[in-house]
């Protein structure tokens, strides 16, 4: 089978070998849930309990009706003891619901429905209902990724099982370990749209996956049209746009979203969630993540309830070896966010906790850019990284968009390769953000 | 749980190790073959006019730097590469004191006044020969012969081959003698018999010439591991060289004699692909090599002098902030609506 892959990119060390032959470990007792009520990428929710309310495993406890939202639910039984801004795995304080397990573990699911046989407004309803957000990072809210406009057709559902950040293992597990639930939700996901293809785009490194998947996939008649693409180990492969271009050969145009080219891509937790969702009325309350890097003792692959706070596994389940701790990274090493401390709960974007030792996690000095070009060679989306920082210092923030600062997918090559280790990602962050307050201000001048 | 301890800096928190003093020493060490070479054709003058630019690059990059209170970057290596090319690029046989001259030209005035390392827009090794070239015009073209004890003086092989062709040029009987006998002194010159012994000879580098220019395999050593490395990209050296072959074969020149003679495989590989004054785009590395290459043969057919690779790569290094502009279409691009198309709306 030969591989397929993108112009560009690069190739950091993987160390996926600690954690990637560790079966998931489930985490059953919890002493306390901290949820976040927002959780997805889109408009704010707010919660539908309060204080001193007793909740049942899977309740509703926070939504709303507006667009681009999804619902949250209790992922344990108890009762809600506060509910105050706590920091999130974002390193931004965000309204919490903290629940106290009472040990009843009462439960409130859904009715299961047969994501084969009810109408696709049913089936994106539960979608919606079970809370079901992007798993991969973005949390962007799945449902409505799945109801494209009627003049966007869909023609490839892509499964996003590249996991091309090193450390991170767990969707590695969970397509060795329940390859049948991940292949049921994405025969759902292509039911749904009314899609006869659908690619499993997985890195080379994990070729290990294929017979198991190619077993799940021929056990059902609607594991049909599913077929497994082996792609090149190569950072960022999992990036969107990436594996799209890697899957289908059509870019995604700038400015644009994949279903322009006709393609859904879903992470691979997502597609289980889903298959839950409909067989068992479940909605997203557990998932899984790592917990790797060096000043661990021993590395993990974790099954909890959403809401866990990393902090309240530490000693039991996490041994932290904490004088060799540098750095503490929600997420995975390329793209994850560095956060103050470990005591934030895991979210349903929460793929990964890293702790990483000094060897593991370096902060260089910035040196004057040499132009040397290696970031215009790593970059993914082919932006002159190099030029573009000199654009951004010079403050020409009109240069800045026509280069493309707002296609930057922020993955992190460009400051990876970079020998004068310039922040590059970071400096392209501020610059984005600079644009966008400069657009906004120039269509309100617009508009007077 | 530790308290203001933890790193928080910006993703990402992996990085490929490189470094700016790693690429400033690959390239030391693809310079050492050519450069050891040169001190063995030239014996303890070479080793002089190197020691001495070295010295001087860096000692004068310290000293401006704590000058004018900046933080001391020689730790970067780049004024020793500087200072290696600038001795690759003159005569074994310059006196020391302009060597040092050349060097402390290249640091401060051609890099650091532009803001240091990066920022210089001219290629600091060259434009500090230019300088001597100008100032010094009779020390900067006085050439030793290879492996003689006491200098002798002698023409290079390139210097031979413009009287050969300057004779062709004047019209009138006894051109075509007059030329043939500078093209059988060249040959002699170099001990060979026929062409393509001349072009051997001048492959593996048995010629005088400028301190390191003269072994085109051992150029290539050095060029094949920065390639290898990644240090240095294939486009420019490529676009130089072969255009200096095309320029010259249609000027009537002889192509190869015109790519092995000089310091064009030098210049395409080490000088023209400097970081700084080089355009980092691919289609501008491809103008800038074409531009370089084709001045080069310009100036070596019409100028004064019999060389041209360093002022055909100074004057693209002007050009490289307009190349820069030529970059790749980013990831996804759509071509802007032309406003007629919108009107019509």
């Amino acid at each position: 089978m030969s591989t397929k892959t993108f112009r560009g990119g690069a190739h950091p060390p993987e160390r996926k070998e600690r954690s990637a032959e560790l079966p998931i470990e489930r985490v059953e007792q919890v002493k306390q849930v901290v949820i976040p009520v927002n959780q997805h990428f889109g408009a704010p929710i707010q919660a539908l309990v309060k204080v001193g309310d007793t909740v049942k495993r899977g309740q509703k406890i926070a939504d709303s009706d507006g667009r681009m939202t999804c619902p949250v639910h209790a992922s344990v039984a108890g009762t809600v003891k506060k509910i105050e801004p706590r920091m999130q795995p974002n390193n931004v304080e965000g309204l919490c619901v903290v629940i106290e397990p009472d040990g009843s573990g009462a439960t409130e699911f859904m009715s299961p429905l047969d994501g084969f046989a009810c109408t696709k407004e049913e089936a994106l309803a539960r979608i919606h209902e079970a809370g079901i957000v992007g798993m991969g990072g973005a949390g962007f809210p799945t449902w409505v990724k799945l109801a494209p406009p009627p003049n966007k057709p869909i023609d490839v559902v892509i499964a996003n099982a590249a996991e091309c950040e090193p450390y991170l293992t767990i969707d590695e597990r969970v397509l060795i370990e329940n390859p049948g639930d991940f292949v049921e939700g994405m025969a759902i996901v292509m039911r749904l749209l009314g899609v006869k293809r659908g690619v499993i785009g997985l890195e080379e490194n994990k070729k290990h996956c294929v017979d198991g998947l190619e077993k799940a996939i021929a056990e059902r008649a609607r594991g049909a049209g599913i077929e497994i693409v082996l792609l090149k180990t190569k950072y960022p492969q999992g990036g969107e746009k990436m594996l799209i271009v890697a899957v289908t050969g059509k870019e995604v145009p700038s400015g644009g979203l994949p279903m322009d080219v006709g393609a859904v891509v879903q992470n691979v937790g997502t597609f289980v969630a889903v298959c839950e969702a409909f067989r068992d009325g479940k909605p997203l309350i557990e998932r899984g993540f790592t917990a790797s890097g060096g000043a661990l003792a021993e590395a993990k692959n974790l099954y909890v309830p959403i809401g866990t706070v990393v902090a309240d596994l530490v000693p039991e389940v996490l041994k932290v070896i904490e004088p060799k701790v540098r750095k503490v990274v929600a997420g995975g090493p390329m793209m994850g966010v560095p956060v103050p401390h470990w005591t934030f709960p895991i979210q349903k974007n929460t793929s990964g906790v890293l702790f990483l030792d000094a060897s593991e996690a370096k902060a260089p000095a910035e040196d004057p850019c040499i132009r040397c070009g290696r970031c215009m060679r790593a970059c993914s989306c082919r932006l002159s990284p190099a030029l573009l920082n000199k654009a951004l210092e010079a403050g020409d923030l009109d240069l800045a968009r026509e280069i493309g600062v707002l296609d930057c997918i922020e993955c992190g090559t460009c400051s990876f390769v970079c020998p004068a280790h310039i922040q590059l990602v970071q400096r392209f962050r501020v610059g984005k953000q600079l644009l966008r307050n400069k657009i906004a201000k120039e269509a309100k001048h617009a508009g007077k | 749980m530790p308290a203001n301890s933890l790193l928080l800096s910006s993703s990402p928190s992996a990085f490929a190790g490189a470094s700016t003093r790693k690429v400033m020493a690959a390239v030391v060490v693809a310079l050492l073959p050519t450069t050891v070479y040169g001190i063995v054709l030239y014996g303890i003058p070479a080793l002089l006019v190197v020691l001495t630019s070295v010295a001087a690059s860096v000692l004068s990059e310290w000293g401006f730097r704590a000058l004018i209170r900046k933080p001391v970057s020689i730790g970067d290596l780049s004024a020793v590469v500087t200072g290696l090319l600038l001795a690759l690029v003159i005569p074994a046989s310059t006196p020391l004191w302009m060597v040092a001259l050349g060097a402390v030209f290249a640091i401060v005035v051609v890099k650091e006044f532009f803001g240091g390392i990066g920022a210089n827009p001219f290629n600091p090794a060259l434009a500090g020969r230019a300088m001597l070239l100008m100032s010094f015009p009779a020390a900067l073209t006085a050439w030793t012969a290879p492996f003689s004890a006491d200098a002798v003086a002698t023409a290079t092989p390139l210097g031979v081959y413009k009287t050969a062709e300057q004779a062709l040029l004047q019209a009138g009987s006894g051109a075509a003698e007059a030329a043939s006998s500078a093209m059988a002194q060249l040959l002699d010159k170099v001990g060979a018999n026929d062409m393509g012994g001349l072009y051997w000879t001048m492959f593996l580098g048995n010629r005088s010439g400028s301190l390191g220019e003269s072994s085109i395999l051992l150029i290539l050593v050095g060029a094949a591991l920065l390639l290898a490395l990644g240090v240095i990209q294939w486009i420019i050296p490529v676009a130089m060289i072969g255009s200096v072959f095309l320029g010259s074969w249609a000027l009537g020149l002889d192509p190869v004699l015109a790519v092995l003679s000089g310091g064009v495989v030098l210049g395409a590989f080490f000088m023209a692909t400097d970081y700084s004054s080089s355009p980092m785009t691919p289609k501008g590395k491809a103008f800038f090599g074409v531009g370089a290459g084709l001045l080069t043969v310009l100036i070596r057919r019409f100028g004064a002098f019999p060389e041209g690779v360093t002022y055909g790569i100074l004057l693209m290094n002007a050009l490289t902030p307009f190349l820069d502009k030529l970059r790749v279409k980013k990831f996804g691009f759509v071509p802007p609506a032309k406003p007629a198309k919108e009107a019509a709306k």
